[in-house]
């Protein structure tokens, strides 16, 4: 440039004024493209309604029985006295899909040989914690489970069971 | 122009000894040719593939079974992928024990890492897209083992697979990471790799006064091309004995009896069984990365790296091929220890 800058201040306030003014656009595209992934993700929305699934009448679940779930991909477990634990069949190590074995009465896990119990807790590692649970609701006879809300667990304690109201 | 744009990557007079094909092996020169090749395998592949459940696994057989050359090119497209893993490693290998990371060549280096890094998940993304048994509970496995990172680990996990558990849209993510996201990065990459070479002056050689010099056309660019035509060959035979695996089509409630992630994942897999996943997972592979970032600022310019460095990445490299070797080959159902035969 020949001419002498008139007015250096005020330049620079200028090209700091077009800076910051980029970055904000370029903060405006950034969160733009985040919020159209996530609005495109199924399952995200507020209906809760398809992630409960019934799983039958109470009648068809003797104590002591594990049934498995087809609409849940789930297991539901009714223990001696009564008690319910609707189970997830994700092993708690890997992810796999872990089958029930009636002769031995327990979980076991085909990809690392995890062992569960009929509660849910884990007999032999490493799976590093208790299968996961679905919150359980009886409405009337039949029992309703939540499969979009998994609970994790340490391990089985009584609080986990549900009891329907009236037996029978 | 053709001329102008050549030299932009390559000098127009080369050393003698920069020739010598036992300096390099030729493995990166392997590596980026697997890479061309893969663009162009993955972009027939691409016009009969469709990434939804059930249609994916139709249209892997559909071209297997009705296009001409179609298991071929299936073939080779997968086993490039393999040992596109293999050669990179070996090219890793031979810069770290010619201590070819040093400055000018740092960003050589960092630029190799992060396309170690793409074809790594180019692999893995690419697994899942046949749609069958093997690939459903590989990547089920693989992306299961993000959970146990601490703190960001579930949110990692879900936004890989798009939920909690491989599904429709876990397709939809892979295949549009492994044909548009991955590719455009991998040409990016590459780029900047090739004329950093170039800026560093070509391969690291002895530096001697009186230098025999020749011209790179021919006698690099001959040398380049029988090199490329030796490794086509041995890629094109490979992938017209060995078929490309397709097991049954993938059954989310029905593990089979033997499921392993990726080979090139079955070290963490294996270290998983055997340390806690804290450990396993995020302490012992971070730190094997940030010594990598390191190494150029340890030590100086030498013909070998020095002694420590040497031993640390020695250690880890051998930890990792028995691990994986492990993995591969002496885990049967249930991952428990088998022999081979």
């Amino acid at each position: 440039m020949v001419e002498k800058m008139k007015n250096p201040q005020r330049r620079s306030f200028l090209t700091k004024i077009w800076i910051g003014l980029g970055l904000v656009a370029l903060a405006e595209f950034i969160s733009g493209g985040i919020s159209f992934f996530v609005s495109g993700r199924k399952g995200t929305g507020q209906d809760s309604k398809s992630h409960i699934i019934e799983a039958g009448n109470l009648s068809d679940f003797l104590p002591g029985s594990v049934t498995f779930i087809h609409a849940g991909n789930c297991y539901l477990s009714r223990l001696d006295d009564g008690g319910m634990l609707a189970i997830s069949r994700k092993c708690t190590h890997l992810g796999c899909a872990v089958p029930w074995i009636e002769e031995r009465n327990q979980f076991e896990c085909p990809c690392h040989a995890s062992i569960f119990d009929s509660h849910g807790s884990v007999l032999k590692s490493p799976a590093p914690r208790a299968l996961d649970l679905y919150p359980i609701n009886f409405e009337q006879k039949s029992i309703m489970i939540d499969i979009g809300h998994p609970i994790r667990r340490p391990g089985f304690s009584a609080d986990q069971l549900a009891y329907p109201q009236e037996l029978g | 122009m053709n001329r102008n744009f050549f030299f932009h990557i390559r000098p127009r007079k080369i050393s003698t000894k920069a020739l010598r094909f036992t300096l390099t092996y030729g493995l990166g020169g392997a590596a980026a040719l697997m890479i061309f090749l893969q663009f162009l395998t993955g972009l027939l592949l691409n016009f009969f593939y469709e990434p939804f459940p059930v249609q994916a696994y139709l249209s892997v057989q559909h071209i297997q079974t009705e296009l001409l050359f179609g298991q071929l090119i299936r073939n080779l497209h997968h086993w490039t992928g393999h040992f596109l893993v293999v050669t990179i490693c070996l090219h890793l290998l031979r810069v770290f024990f010619g201590a070819a990371y040093f400055s000018p060549r740092r960003r050589t280096w960092y630029s190799g890492l992060l396309l170690l890094l793409l074809v790594l998940a180019a692999n893995f993304t690419g697994y899942l897209l046949p749609w069958d048994q093997l690939a459903f509970w590989a990547v089920t496995i693989a992306s299961s083992m993000l959970a146990y990172i601490p703190l960001a680990g579930e949110l990692l996990q879900r936004l890989v697979l798009g939920g909690t558990e491989v599904t429709e849209a876990t397709l939809s993510i892979f295949h549009s990471f492994h044909t548009t996201v991955l590719p455009f990065a991998f040409l990016l990459c590459m780029f900047y790799h090739f004329w950093r070479v170039r800026k560093a002056g070509g391969v690291k050689i002895e530096k001697s006064n009186k230098e025999e010099m020749l011209p790179v056309v021919p006698e690099l660019l001959v040398r380049e091309l029988s090199f490329a035509a030796v490794v086509t060959c041995f890629l094109l035979l490979f992938a017209m004995f060995v078929d490309a695996p397709l097991t049954a089509m993938a059954n989310p409630a029905l593990t089979p009896e033997t499921v392993k992630a990726p080979w090139y994942f079955l070290w963490l897999q294996e270290l998983l069984l055997h340390m806690h996943p804290v450990l396993a997972l995020c302490v012992l592979p971070l730190a094997f990365g940030l010594f990598l970032l390191f190494l150029p600022f340890w030590g100086r310019e030498a013909e070998k790296p020095s002694r420590m460095p040497q031993l640390i990445f020695t250690s880890f490299f051998l930890v990792i091929i028995a691990l994986t070797s492990t993995g591969i080959w002496f885990r049967g159902a249930g991952m428990r220890l088998v022999l081979p035969w």
